[in-house]
């Protein structure tokens, strides 16, 4: 069965591609960290700091198409909280965006910089696991430090998030072919409750007979991996790129912009 | 020749009181492909994880000279290579060289060692590109050559595969009959698919509720009508032409 993998253009081949899972994670967190530090007001250095991931995801040939839907995908959690502002601040403020003043409010102000921030983060996000392999990225992550025991379990979630889809749209398929008419909710919920509990039982299953080819293969509770990371001077350059990027961003724009 | 696996008297029940297997006896020496044949529920596979320590019943189960039980359970599991019959529970790792790497790190090699028996192992099954695959990205005749890849990598003197014939078509149960007979070890093949069987198979052995019904020449037994009746199989339509499978 076909998935829509958020990885799926991770094994392309682009510069970006061969950049080092850790160095495109930290750059992430940062970009992530410093996006999200912006004061509210400054809603047009959003648009500049947009233009590094969106630089990355060209670069990485990585469709638009593909970005914008993800972000769509994930919007609906973000809009609840960015819908709520205007209803709670309703103090007037004047937004002078270039020429043009707008009269508005507080809280639409701050609705407009969350959804603003949460599609330039969501860029970032995108960019890093499309042009990484999920692989690299776990074990970027291991190498830096994040517990063990954590990367096992995200390698593993990945691992099976699929299985466990293919599984439930079988046990969905079979129920529909068997529905000829409105059973109505109480029912409904009865099979519902039915297919989530053979689910479960089923990755049970599923974990024990994985448990047993761990075992077969000599597993004894140490993970042990081969790192084929390596840090290239692509990595260092990219870098020092993008520290000029943000750095100069946050302190030479932010002031003139405000 | 050697002894390979040597089962006596060996029995197991289910947690639940079933019984699963009663009373095996078996015999299996160096370099013989066997092919444990037999209905669904017949206690194939359990007789496969009881030789690999993972059922432990009643009897004793010697594998390459070394009693199956916990002392010796780390040793055996490097002689003796199990592939399930999912393969989905055997790649269980982000991609196809980590899994195929994970035995031999386990046993103990060092990364150069390591490297080496996976790029042999991926190349035996024709994989050697595909090592950085994740895979849910590959297609049930990779995932089942990838399965049987990352027991190769640990050379185990014996390899037990379960059902390994399950979901192929015609072109890759072909390509997999090709794999297994050229491979050098002892072979224990489980599977419902007599003409997969007949195929592979020096001797067979027919196992039907948890009992040994019948141990001899893989062709004599498979062409025995009554016996292959009797017990719900059908006969092998060729044995040497893979061609046909």
């Amino acid at each position: 069965m076909h998935h829509a993998h958020i990885d799926k253009f991770a094994y392309q081949d682009s510069p970006v591609h061969r950049l080092d899972a850790r160095v495109k994670f930290i750059a992430a967190v940062i970009f992530t960290a410093v996006v999200i530090s912006l004061p509210r007001t400054s809603f047009a250095i959003l648009f500049c700091y947009a233009i590094g991931p969106f630089v990355i995801l060209v670069l990485g040939r990585i469709p638009l198409k593909f970005v914008f839907k993800h972000i769509l995908l994930v919007s609906p959690f973000v809009l609840i909280l960015a819908l709520s502002c205007p209803l709670y601040d309703k103090t007037p403020v004047k937004i002078a965006f270039g020429p043009s003043v707008f009269q508005t409010t507080v809280g639409w102000e701050r609705c407009c910089t969350i959804c603003g921030k949460f599609v330039v983060t969501m860029l970032a996000l995108i960019a890093l696991v499309s042009t990484t392999r999920f692989s690299n990225l776990l074990a970027g992550l291991g190498k830096l430090g994040v517990p063990k025991l954590l990367i096992i379990q995200l390698g593993f979630l990945y691992r099976y998030i699929f299985v466990l889809i293919d599984t439930a749209q079988h046990i969905l398929r079979a129920r529909t072919g068997r529905t000829f008419r409105n059973l109505g909710v109480k029912q409904e919920m009865k099979i519902a409750s039915a297919m989530l509990g053979s689910l479960f039982i089923r990755s049970i299953d599923t974990a024990e007979r994985i448990n047993i080819a761990m075992h077969g293969r000599g597993f004894n509770g140490n993970w042990r991996t081969i790192s084929r990371l390596k840090i290239s001077n692509n990595d260092y350059i990219f870098g020092v790129l993008f520290s000029v990027f943000v750095i100069s961003l946050y302190f030479f724009a932010v002031p003139v912009l405000n | 020749m050697a002894k390979a696996i040597e089962i006596k008297r060996f029995s197991y029940k289910y947690p639940d009181g079933t019984i699963a297997l009663s009373d095996i006896n078996l015999s299996i020496e160096e370099k013989q492909k066997v092919v444990l044949i037999g209905p669904n529920g017949a206690g194939k596979s359990t007789l496969m994880l009881a030789m690999a320590g993972f059922a432990k019943g009643e009897g004793e189960i010697i594998v390459n000279g070394l009693k199956v039980e916990k002392k010796n359970l780390k040793k055996i599991r490097t002689v003796i290579g199990c592939c399930f019959e999912n393969p989905d529970d055997q790649l269980f790792m982000p991609t196809l060289f980590d899994d195929v790497a994970f035995g031999p790190l386990n046993m103990g090699f060092n990364t150069e060692q390591v490297k080496i028996r996976v790029a042999q192992a991926l190349r035996t099954v024709g994989m050697e590109a595909m090592a950085e695959k994740a895979p849910h990205h590959l297609s049930a005749g990779q995932k089942r050559a990838a399965a049987i890849a990352t027991v190769l990598s640990m050379s185990p003197d014996i390899i037990a595969l379960d059902e390994p014939d399950g979901s192929l078509d015609p072109r890759n149960r072909e390509k997999l009959v090709a794999l297994l007979k050229n491979l050098p070890q002892t072979l224990i093949i489980a599977t419902c698919n007599m003409n997969f069987a007949a195929a592979i198979g020096d001797r067979a052995v027919l196992v039907d509720k948890g009992r040994i019904i019948a141990d001899g020449e893989a062709k004599e037994i498979m062409f025995d009508t009554k016996l292959m009746a009797e017990y719900g199989l059908e006969m092998p339509a060729m044995v040497n032409d893979t061609s046909e499978l």
